[in-house]
């Protein structure tokens, strides 16, 4: 009778010393994880509160000496002409963003939801053009794109930017709010048009409230592409008053190129909205992926 | 078929804006790519006075020294990245698939490297591996594990693995996301069944868990190396491509061609051999995801 009782206890704390090997295992590679993430970004935060002096140092500083918010100061102040600049690419930058945002959202709701409730001949022909598009780069478009905009006279305009970025979010949207569409019980549709609601209404009154958490995932997507976009914006705009962010940057950097408090700074500046907007946001995105791109 | 068509005329208009703005943006490019790839063209975007030369452009690249130091490189960095962040972000999904006190921060954390511009990575890490005031240097030298410090990414053999390592900082989040929603729908009725069947933890994994994430694996794997594939802004940024070629991969070689060079031919031909390998990564993309659609509708 003990012994049984002991074997199974012995048993026990065997399991449980296995399990807490994983456990444990994990613990010490998200704490890795987490430096590997954290560091970087924190070195980051350190050297743009340092003055320029004091970041050109060997063996750095680990913590600044005089810490100072100059180079934000700098960069914030609409009166000297690094401000000016700065202001100015963050404007056009939130100004492209949100106008791709929208138009993403408007082209995409409907596509979606035709591509998951309707079936028409080529629609599998057409669903697979869309994600294709993911497979290929910008470069490879860059040519045939800058004469097709100079043909259609949209060159250094915000206009050719927005048009470009379309493209680059649609696939992931259009997919991720058609998986959002399968999950929708149809029957809740049928029950309002037999109520004498028209199929746009009950695609209004139904369809799109149910369908916000997709929305609001895929118009973040959209935000955060149009914002990191680097490569059209560099080709299509030459006018420095137009540039956008992360081109504005490098172009002022690479002629300055010692002020890495500045450029640090000016790093952290660009992170901010889309960090703050996806961390508020975040439950939607991850929710949408859930229900969108894994299916059951 | 076109009496189909014309029944069903109405659910075209739903999908029109999105089939119109991907024609201009998509189709189009294509076909001028292909077609300018036979050409021979003067610098310059005055593309009228281009000459008809075939596969010349394509014997030529076939034939550089460049193209296979490049498309090594290229595939260095596509298998590396995608391999390493695929492991680290499943790994951390797995551990983070657990409830414990601050695990919404740690994941919240652990994602922000994805959102960040990869202009602003690239310039972080190019602080980080500075080499006269880089913090890794610093923290070698401090350790006594080097005399000076290195020049991480100046030099001919260890540029492609840094800048490989600034690109799993950006994307392993991607795959960790992807793998934590495929996790959520593993039924935990089956997990429990194994542990009552006596399945250890290793098991349960390898048995249960892993099967059920077989498909959303298989796409988060084929996404980052597509991804991978055509990245462009941190190797651009960081180093350009240099020292010597040594960090070019396909698409900043094309670009250089194309608006350093001005050799518009053939970086066009690049261009069109990038297409057939990317199709061919393509239809193995589409049939995963089809895959998915066809249990669907079997269940």
């Amino acid at each position: 009778m003990s012994t049984i009782a002991e074997t199974s206890r012995r048993g026990q704390a065997h399991r449980r010393m296995r399990i807490d090997g994983w456990r444990w295992g994990g613990r010490i590679f998200l704490v890795f994880m987490l430096l590997y993430t954290a560091l970087p970004m924190a070195w980051m935060l350190i050297t743009s509160i340092k003055s320029g002096f004091a970041a050109m140092q060997f063996p750095p500083q680990w913590w600044p000496d005089q810490p100072t918010l100059a180079s934000y100061q700098k960069l914030l102040d609409p009166q000297n002409s690094v401000g000016q600049d700065f202001l100015r690419f963050f404007w056009n930058s939130l100004y492209v963003s949100a106008a791709t945002t929208v138009l993403s959202v408007i082209v995409a709701v409907p596509a979606a939801y035709a591509f998951s409730r309707f079936t028409f001949p080529g629609r599998n022909f057409l669903f697979f053009t869309v994600l294709l598009r993911n497979m290929f780069p910008a470069v490879i478009f860059l040519v045939p794109l800058f004469i097709l905009m100079r043909a259609i006279g949209l060159v250094n305009t915000h206009g050719s930017l927005v048009l470009t970025y379309l493209t680059f979010g649609l696939p992931l949207a259009i997919w991720l709010l058609k998986g959002f569409y399968d999950n929708i019980p149809v029957q809740l549709e049928q029950a309002a048009r037999i109520d004498g609601a028209t199929r746009f209404q009950a695609f209004i009154l139904i369809v799109m409230p149910l369908s916000t958490p997709g929305i609001i995932a895929t118009a973040i997507y959209s935000f955060i592409g149009a914002w990191n976009e680097y490569i059209y914006a560099y080709t299509f705009l030459s006018k420095n008053e137009q540039l956008t962010l992360p081109v504005g940057i490098q172009r002022f950097f690479s002629e300055n190129t010692t002020d890495f408090p500045g450029l640090m700074a000016a790093s952290f500046m660009m992170s901010v909205p889309v960090v703050v907007l996806f961390l508020v946001l975040q439950r939607y995105f991850v929710r949408a992926l859930t229900e969108g791109a894994v299916k059951h | 078929m076109l009496r189909k068509i014309w029944e069903h005329r109405a659910d075209y208009a739903y999908v029109l804006p999105a089939i119109a703005v991907m024609l201009v943006v998509i189709a189009y490019p294509i076909y001028y790519t292909i077609d300018l790839s036979f050409f021979n063209t003067p610098p310059g975007l005055q593309l009228r006075d281009k000459t008809f030369v075939g596969f010349n452009n394509y014997t030529t690249i076939l034939t550089s020294a460049v193209f296979w130091k490049v498309t090594w490189n290229t595939l260095i960095w596509t298998v590396g990245s995608t391999v390493i962040s695929f492991v680290l972000g499943f790994a951390a999904a797995l551990a983070l698939h657990r409830d414990f006190f601050g695990r919404g921060v740690l994941r919240a954390i652990l994602i922000i490297p994805w959102v960040i511009s990869a202009v602003a990575a690239s310039y972080i890490w190019k602080w980080i591996y500075h080499s006269d005031f880089g913090i890794i240097g610093a923290v070698l030298v401090g350790l006594g594990l080097a005399d000076r410090p290195p020049n991480f990414i100046d030099s001919v053999s260890t540029v492609l693995p840094s800048l490989i390592v600034v690109n799993i900082w950006r994307e392993f989040p991607f795959a960790m996301i992807m793998m934590m929603a495929g996790l959520q729908t593993v039924p935990d009725q089956l997990l429990r069944a194994a542990k009552v069947d006596g399945a250890n933890a290793w098991q349960r994994f390898w048995h249960v868990t892993f099967p059920h994430l077989s498909n959303v694996s298989t796409v988060t794997i084929l996404l980052l190396a597509v991804a991978n594939f055509n990245s462009f802004i941190i190797p651009w940024i960081m180093t350009g491509g240099g020292p010597s070629n040594a960090s070019h991969i396909w698409i900043t070689h094309i670009y250089e061609l194309a608006f350093g060079r001005q050799r518009w031919g053939v970086a066009s031909a690049y261009s069109v051999l990038l297409f057939i390998i990317l199709m061919t990564l393509g239809y193995f993309y589409v049939r995963a995801l089809s895959g998915n659609d066809r249990r669907d509708e079997g269940a």
